[in-house]
């Protein structure tokens, strides 16, 4: 599985959010793409995941061309993206959430088993089945938010900042899950305003500035970059 | 007790009609945010194809027909069967090109696809009723129950809405492709990372909604024995209103605002004063004030604004498009000054000359009624084309503007005080200030409770508002005359000098409408024409910029209301008779129509659209095939408008705007 992303434009009617964009994202790897608010971290994702048209460039799965397809026929590739503000259906249960995780795959065996699987990771979303989605904690709902995406069996997982708005303790704890699920054979591509938990995290990183990206290189290298540090890290 | 009990089964079998069509347009609504107008016209066309399915023969074009003579258990289900295809055609092919166009755009061809297929039935069927033919259900005695009588149709219909109801609420509950619809009414987007088919979702939602809007109309002609072409109109309205009422987007809502609406106008009919007189006004009434005290509904819960977020999120975005915008519209009113002016010169000698060309007193009446619907159109055009705010009431102040001259000079002053109306001439000139004024009086009534509500909920408000005005002005007997309407109105005159003929009219007409598009340029050219197409383009991001967005509402309420008035005084005047007939909502939803065919948001556009459907309108008079099917010109304007949103969404004359696509 390997993502590339060449040289995309994405437009809002007049005004072009991403100026022509690359990056690639490795067979298991996690990538994280950072950068400040309306830098067009959100506008990269939606364009992988058939959300928005481009107006130029391409996006390859394994070398096939997916631009241009819907977005359920880009979740039956393997892609699937948690969106910004987790967007769990709220007046449906958690259970009913998940199911729907599954919709693309409804003849398939595996599911209960993947089921499980989620549940294992993810432990309170079992106790909490057949409550509402919309009366869960914000940790709670990216959890769901990320099982649901798991129902799926992506091979590549696009996780829209999954750490804005909850504690600190339970930021690491969502972080820690995402390494988890990576381990277990997922690729990641992680968007994060916190740059300093996705540099750790990532193997590689890209810094996106408004529509372009500034820099990229090893997670670990960019957490020690001068420029890096100072615009994205808060450090002197 | 009795009669109770029979009011009460009655209420049922109503409620169970609304409930019906109701849950069709929530489901569609529940998706795609639309208010999809057309329910009513399928609503219509269910019950047409019942009685010709089950007739021997039917005239057809008024040609007689053979026909099976099914009976109604087959045809019932082959009436809804086609409707269903045809509400799916419908979604294909006129709504899913606007997917992503502004939100005013898909309400509007809604608009336009009822007026199409209201004029095609007619074309097909004739303007008469069509008698259901009896069948079993007819033809069963009634039960008695106590007092009261239960036909068995009654029991029909009551029992087969439970039972598709409960089949409707296991689909969406338990069904794979149910759960998606519900998923996508929730969130489209969030529907669509999962892979949820959203395309097939919205399709379905059209083919289950028509079908269910197409059993109620099969009821509905059973229930009273008929189908006509206008029979799915007002029952489409109050469906909709049902659906407000329960929450619009909740199934369960939709079926308990249709059960409560059908009490509600059941009993009110019976127990208010005067009450089957303003039967209808009942659940507009009921509308207006569940919008200013519960918007969300009985059962809706208050939602998240989507649009606060959406604002929050796209301001820097949106904010620099519509700066983007303003500049645009700026250097259009700069820039091409010269064009403009020219173009607008072109127009006053044309216009001036027109009365050379063509100097019949018949074509000068024709091109009175151009000013007529030319000045209207200005008027609406404020709040629909500037301000991007749907207005389905505003013949509501044309009538305000004609019942407020009409009562002041022929029942007050000529009868009440024996006044010699011409001694007081001068009366009319102030009367178009004060007749515009009071309108625009009542537009800020009707704007301030509408304020906080979305577009779509702003349109049933106002649409609610102008029947009230009409059944106010059809019923209030003492005040109006009814529905005999006013006679006698006196001509505008001068110094004594009466300007009573066609071409004087229309020369005074003119001036009017000059000064009107004056104003209104002057108006749009100022702060308040930017605040309002900031409104128009992104109310959230205009918010955010510092525009008191209710304000500027208000203003575009009351600025179209006042053109509306004045257009109120010159027509009563220059008619010399008014009646509820000429204030109707298929007289709003053609001038609407008209400023989109000329194009929405100019000063030109109304003005062309209203000179060039009049003078079409005379023109076919004379062709054969019109002659014989005056209702296929309406039928042709609405097709015309899917088109040109679709295509020209600018309309004929407006410059093209670059679209600016907000997820
Ligand atoms: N729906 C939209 N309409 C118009 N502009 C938008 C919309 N969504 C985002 N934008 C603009 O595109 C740019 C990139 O936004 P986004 O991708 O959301 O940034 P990020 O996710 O990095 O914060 C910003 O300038 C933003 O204002
Ligand atoms: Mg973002």
């Amino acid at each position: 599985m390997t993502l590339k992303v060449e040289n995309i434009k994405v437009a809002y009617g007049m005004i072009e959010a991403l100026h022509g964009v690359s990056f690639a994202v490795a067979d298991k790897s996690v990538v994280g793409l950072i950068g400040s608010n309306g830098a067009g971290k959100t506008t990269a994702l939606k364009a992988i995941s058939g959300l928005l048209p481009l107006s130029g460039g391409r996006i390859t799965l394994d070398g096939r061309d997916i631009n241009g397809l819907a977005p359920e026929a880009i979740v039956k590739l393997g892609i699937v993206h948690v969106p910004e503000g987790r967007r769990i259906f709220p007046r449906m249960t958690v259970r009913e959430n998940l199911d729907l995780g599954a919709f693309t795959r409804h003849r398939d065996a595996t599911v209960e088993r993947d089921l499980g699987w989620v549940y294992e990771l993810f432990p309170v979303l079992k106790e909490r089945e057949e409550q509402l989605a919309g009366t869960l904690s914000g940790g709670q709902q990216q959890m769901l938010a990320m099982g649901r995406a798991l129902m799926s069996k992506p091979r590549l997982l696009m996780l829209d900042e999954p750490s804005m708005g909850l504690s600190p303790i339970m930021q690491d704890k969502i972080f820690d899950l995402a390494r988890e699920i990576n381990a277990s054979g997922t690729t990641l591509l992680l968007v994060e305003q916190n740059a300093r938990a996705a540099l750790e995290l990532a193997t590689h990183a890209y810094v996106l500035d408004t529509g372009a990206i500034a820099l990229d290189g090893k997670g670990s290298e960019l957490a020690h970059d001068e420029r890096v540090r100072k615009a994205y890290l808060g450090e002197e | 007790m009795d009669i109770l009990l029979q009011f009460f089964i009655n209420a049922l079998m109503l409620g169970a009609i609304y409930a019906l069509a109701a849950v069709a347009y929530t489901l569609v609504y529940g998706i795609l945010e639309m208010i999809n107008f057309a329910f009513g016209e399928l609503f219509m066309f269910g019950a047409f194809l019942v009685v010709s399915f089950m007739l021997p023969q039917v005239s057809l074009f008024g040609v007689m027909v053979p026909m099976p003579g099914l009976p109604f258990l087959l045809a019932a289900p082959l009436a809804i069967f086609i409707v269903a295809g045809m509400g799916y055609l419908i979604e294909r092919c006129a709504y899913r090109p606007l997917r992503f166009a502004p939100r005013l755009a898909p309400l509007i061809t809604a608009i336009a696809v009822s007026v199409a297929l209201q004029n095609l039935a007619q074309s097909v069927w004739g303007a008469q009723e069509l008698a259901y033919p009896s069948f079993f259900l007819l033809e069963a005695k009634p039960i008695q129950i106590g007092g009261a009588y239960i036909s068995m149709v009654e029991i029909a219909v009551i029992v087969t809405a439970a039972v598709v109801m409960t089949a409707l609420h296991f689909y969406v509950k338990k069904t794979r492709m149910g759960r998606a619809m519900r998923a996508a009414a929730q969130d489209v987007e969030a529907a669509a990372l999962m892979g949820i088919p959203v395309n097939r979702v919205i399709a379905m939602a059209f083919i289950i909604g028509s079908g269910l809007a197409a059993l109620a109309g099969i009821f509905y002609g059973a229930v009273y024995l008929f189908a006509h072409p206008h029979m799915g109109f007002m029952p489409g309205l109050k469906a909709m209103v049902a659906a407000v009422l329960g929450g619009i987007g909740n199934i369960r809502g939709a079926m308990l605002g249709g059960i409560v609406l059908g009490f509600a106008e059941t009993f009110g009919a019976a127990y208010l004063p005067n009450g089957s007189a303003y039967r209808d006004a009942i659940a507009f009434g009921i509308l207006i004030l569940l919008l200013l005290f519960r918007p969300q509904g009985l059962l809706g819960t208050r939602l998240p604004n989507r649009l606060a977020d959406r604002g929050a999120m796209a301001f820097k975005g949106s904010a620099s498009a519509i700066d983007a915008g303003l500049a645009r519209l700026s250097a259009f009113f700069a820039g091409r000054d010269l064009v403009r002016y020219a173009s607008w010169g072109i127009l006053a000698v044309v216009a001036v000359s027109v009365f050379f060309i063509f100097p019949s007193p018949y074509w000068a009446r024709v091109f009175v009624f151009v000013l007529i619907y030319a000045l209207l159109a200005s008027g609406l055009n404020i709040v629909v084309g500037f301000a991007g705010l749907l207005d389905l009431g505003f013949v509501a102040f044309w009538a305000v503007g004609s019942y407020f001259t009409s009562i002041l000079f022929v029942e007050v002053l000529a009868k009440g005080y024996g006044v010699d109306v011409s001694s007081v001439w001068w009366l009319f000139y102030v009367n178009l200030l004060l007749g515009g004024g009071l309108a625009a009086l009542f537009g800020m009534m009707l704007g301030y409770p509408t304020l906080r509500l979305r577009g779509d909920y702003l349109a049933i408000m106002t649409l609610g508002f102008g029947e009230i005005i009409r059944l106010v002005a059809t019923n209030w007997v003492d005040l109006t005359r009814g529905p005999m309407g006013i006679r006698g109105i006196p001509v505008p005159s001068l110094f004594g000098y009466k300007l009573g003929s066609p071409v004087q009219l229309y020369l005074l007409g003119l001036v009017l409408l000059a000064l009107a598009v004056f104003l209104i340029a002057l108006m749009v050219r100022s702060y308040l024409g930017r605040a309002w197409v900031a409104i128009r383009e992104d109310e959230a991001a205009a918010e955010a910029m510092g525009i008191n967005t209710a304000r500027y509402k208000l203003y575009a309420y009351s600025a179209g209301g006042f053109f509306g008035g004045v257009t109120g005084v010159f027509f009563a005047h220059s008619q010399q008779y008014i009646s509820p007939l000429s204030f109707t909502l298929f007289e709003n939803i053609l001038i609407l129509m008209l400023i989109v065919l000329g194009g929405m948001g100019t000063l030109a556009g109304p003005i062309i659209g209203a000179a060039i459907w009049v003078v079409f309108l005379e023109v076919a008079r004379d062709m054969p095939f019109i002659q014989q099917h005056p209702e296929l010109r309406f039928m042709a304007l609405g097709v015309l408008l899917v088109v040109l949103m679709i295509f020209r969404p600018q309309g004929l004359l407006g410059q093209k705007r670059q679209p600016l696509m907000m997820s």
